[in-house]
């Protein structure tokens, strides 16, 4: 069976053919040139601590590549636990006045967020926010019927006095027989004109007030609206502002969960290095001895026997 | 057994004119009950009218129509214009009556006021565009250039600087100003107008005439006269003073005296005294004598009233035109109950009346226009009347036989003169005539030598004529046919016998 691995740097994986392609040639040649040393050594007895040194190397091989496996096996369950011990845990945060923060994963994988107003904070939102689009929607409005309007009222508050005074300028004319006083001069008399000139410039200049007021009402009301607006994000921004204690400590909790995620794949790689390093040690003895019988098998020499071979392996 | 003759002494008789107001047994001799054609002269005497001599030669224009105004034009260049109007036409001049009616316009009436007003002299009568005359022609007022809202009044006063112009058919409450010193502007500058329908003290009223006087603008009404200070700046005038119950009946009867404004009311002749230190208007009958003999003409009045008024000759002429009666009143000074001496001219055909400015007084007549001068109507006679009241000498309850009548007269060269005399009440008189000799003034170093001797200046005559008939009460008449000389009379003297009680 083909075990992958990956190569975390390219995220490329990797079997166990693979890797006995990059050892130096298929397995099937491998094995063939083991079969033909068998037959070598059946056929020739003096090529017996050859055998046994390629058997011997061979074995070396062959445990080196298991001991690779089982390294890759295990960083690969480290890497898993590690993952799993670093996950990110929801949490959420309530603030005193009923709101609330909340963060979770998605299906996705991804990083949700939520946060929640109280009822009363929402009412209040609501109701700030409706205040701000009534106030800016007055001040989006033409001022003319406004301006009207309050002219209006101002003429309702100036209508008796000057109807008071138009009384008493009539009475005095009256007095004086000049009711009926037409002259192209003034229209009607000059008193009737000074009057209605001052009536009418302080009609003009409630007329420009009530403009200036309409404006000042427009800027007003769109000044309120930028408050209740502001006003309106307050229960949010508390809630973020409620949200820092609860962050900083959810930091910490992720901190020392990768801390000991970290440890944790240290502790685990050391236990693999040790394997490692102690299969390596075997293997390399083993490959040792299967090289010296090598070594012995291809150089000239009295023949062998069996003895011989025994007494190597300490048998005779 | 005889008796003493008793003697009544007229002296002045009439000269406090006539009187039909009072009983005319409780009147003073020194009123009249007739004095026709007679003036106040300036001793004090009743004595005959002056006449008028026609200085219109040709009188082509005017037709068999009558002069029905006149009026000098006085600019301030080149010699004065006669003005007058007649026949639907407008003339210029006296001796020729030359049409100057603008061609085109049509008159309809001859109820004209003419003004002098900056150099020019303006016309005006009901539903007439209003004329103007500057010297050279008349046209019409509109059609000059500049003028501006002119309206069609009957009655127009210059003062103030304006022309004031009322009686507009449509406004009868209305008083139009024109801008200062431009007549025919009355909708531009500082011309205006003033509605007094709401000012008038009975509610209602109409203008009929206007005056100015004493620093006022008086709006004179059928019934009620208002009057307005600071006229110099109309816009700014203000009400002064309102009189109830006493109008102006008629806009040609207004007259200045220099101290009173005379008019005609309904009850009889009126005017304002100036009173400087009351600052009011007190208003006094003039006509207190006559009163119902001046409310019996008005009322029957159809046609036009005429008056004048001359300082030369010292009286306020008033003309019921369509009647042929003027009263004259004599403005040297008031009666005790306030009123004028008052005479009355009859069948003059007076129609109109101009003063001019050097004083001589015109009359508009049938023939033209005619001055008022001489002691001849046009070449004719004229009779002058005199009536005393009932004379009761003193005790009404005898009967009084009049023995002798001496009237002294000044004057009256060559006229006939009719003394008449009735017994009560009766209006049949007794009559004696004679006839003044030669009283043509011989003044020295003119006459000397030649004809008669000189004299000391008029030249009285005295008569004593035999009267018959008895009766309790006296009416004594005189009577003389006026042609060229002036005549006064001095007293009448009566002799009477007193008789039994009855």
């Amino acid at each position: 069976m083909a075990v992958a691995t990956d190569d975390v740097s390219t995220g490329t994986v990797y079997d166990t053919d693979d890797i006995m392609d990059m050892a130096g040639g298929s397995k099937s040649g491998f094995f063939d040139f083991l079969g033909g040393l068998t037959d070598f050594l059946g056929n020739n007895t003096s090529v017996l601590p050859g055998v046994l040194g390629g058997l011997l190397t061979g074995e070396a091989y062959g445990r080196l590549s298991d001991v690779g496996k089982e390294a890759r096996m295990g960083a690969d369950e480290l890497a898993q636990r590690q993952l799993e011990m670093s996950q990110f845990k929801p949490f959420t945060v309530t603030t005193a006045t009923g709101s609330g923060f909340g963060s979770m994963m998605g299906a996705d994988g991804g990083l949700q967020t939520t946060m929640t107003l109280s009822p009363e904070e929402q009412a209040l939102q609501q109701q700030l926010f409706g205040g701000a689009g009534a106030f800016f929607g007055q001040a989006t409005q033409p001022t003319a019927e406004r301006e009207q309007e309050i002219f209006q009222r101002m003429r309702t508050a100036m209508s008796p006095e000057e109807q008071r005074q138009r009384q008493e300028q009539e009475q005095r004319m009256a007095a004086q027989g000049r009711l009926g006083v037409r002259t192209a001069q003034f229209g009607g008399t000059p008193e009737q004109l000074a009057l209605a000139k001052a009536q009418e410039e302080a009609r003009n200049s409630a007329m420009l007030g009530a403009m200036q007021q309409a404006r000042q009402e427009q800027m007003q009301q769109a000044a309120l609206g930028q408050q209740f607006l502001g006003a309106g994000y307050m229960p949010q921004q508390q809630l973020v502002a409620g949200l820092q204690p609860g962050l900083t400590q959810q930091q910490l909790e992720q901190q020392s969960r990768q801390f000991g995620s970290g440890m944790f794949g240290e502790a685990t790689m050391s236990g693999l290095e040790a394997m490692l390093s102690s299969e390596m040690a075997r293997a390399n003895l083993l490959g040792g001895v299967g090289a010296n019988l090598l070594s012995g098998a291809v150089t000239p020499k009295p023949a062998f026997g069996m003895s011989d071979l025994l007494g190597l392996l300490g048998k005779g | 057994m005889a008796q003493e003759l008793k003697s009544i002494n007229l002296v002045a008789p009439a000269f406090k004119g006539i009187n039909t107001e009072d009983s005319p047994l409780a009147q003073d001799p020194s009123f009249a009950e007739i004095a026709d054609n007679a003036v106040i002269d300036k001793r004090g005497r009743i004595a005959a009218r002056k006449g008028h001599s026609v200085i219109t030669t040709d009188k082509t224009e005017l037709g068999s129509g009558t002069i029905r105004a006149i009026k000098e034009f006085d600019r301030s260049v080149g010699s004065n214009v006669i003005l007058s109007v007649g026949n639907n036409k407008i003339f210029t001049g006296t001796t020729t009556l030359t049409d100057a009616t603008p061609g085109g316009y049509t008159i309809t009436a001859d109820n004209w006021k003419i003004v002098n007003f900056n150099d020019k002299a303006y016309l005006f009568q009901a539903s007439q565009a209003p004329l103007v005359y500057d010297g050279s022609s008349v046209v019409r007022l509109d059609s000059v250039a500049g003028a501006a809202g002119v309206v069609q009044g009957n009655e127009v006063l210059s003062a103030f600087g304006r022309l004031w112009v009322t009686g507009v058919s449509s406004n009868p409450s209305i008083v139009y100003w024109s801008d200062l010193l431009i007549g025919h502007d009355y909708s531009g500058g500082t011309s205006g107008s003033i509605d007094i329908s709401k000012v008038w003290p009975d509610g209602y009223d109409e203008i009929v005439a206007l005056a100015a006087h004493n620093g006022l603008l008086i709006i004179f009404g059928k019934h009620s006269i208002v009057t307005y200070s600071g006229a110099e700046a109309p816009a700014t005038m203000a009400l002064a003073d309102t009189v109830a119950g006493v109008g102006c009946v008629n806009r040609d009867t207004v007259q200045y005296t220099g101290t009173d404004v005379l008019f005609l009311a309904h009850t009889g002749l009126k005017s304002f005294g100036r009173t400087v230190q009351e600052k009011s208007l007190p208003i006094s009958s003039l006509s207190g004598n006559i009163t119902k003999d001046i409310i019996s003409a008005l009322q029957s009045e159809n046609t036009f009233f005429r008056s004048v008024y001359s300082p030369e000759e010292s009286f306020y002429l008033l003309t019921f035109v369509g009647q042929n009666i003027t009263y004259c009143f004599d403005v040297r000074g008031t009666l005790e109950n306030g009123s004028y001496r008052v005479t009355r001219w009859l069948s003059t055909g007076f129609s109109s009346y101009a003063r001019k400015e050097n004083g001589d007084l015109l009359i508009g007549t049938i023939n033209g226009i005619s001055q008022y001068a001489g002691y001849e109507d046009n070449g004719n006679t004229y009779r002058f009347k005199y009536y005393s009241p009932s004379l009761t000498f003193g005790d009404a309850s005898r009967i009084k036989i009049l023995k002798k009548l001496k009237p002294t007269l000044v004057g009256a060269n060559n006229a006939a003169v009719f003394i008449k005399w009735a017994y009560d009440f009766k209006g049949t008189y007794a009559t004696s005539e004679f006839t003044v000799g030669d009283q043509i003034t011989g003044y020295y170093g003119e006459s000397e030598y030649t004809t008669v001797e000189f004299t000391g200046g008029a030249l009285t005559n005295q008569r004593s004529l035999n009267a018959t008939g008895y009766g309790t009460s006296v009416v004594v008449g005189l009577e003389a046919d006026i042609k060229g000389s002036q005549l006064s009379l001095q007293e009448i003297n009566v002799m009477a016998l007193i008789g039994k009680l009855l």
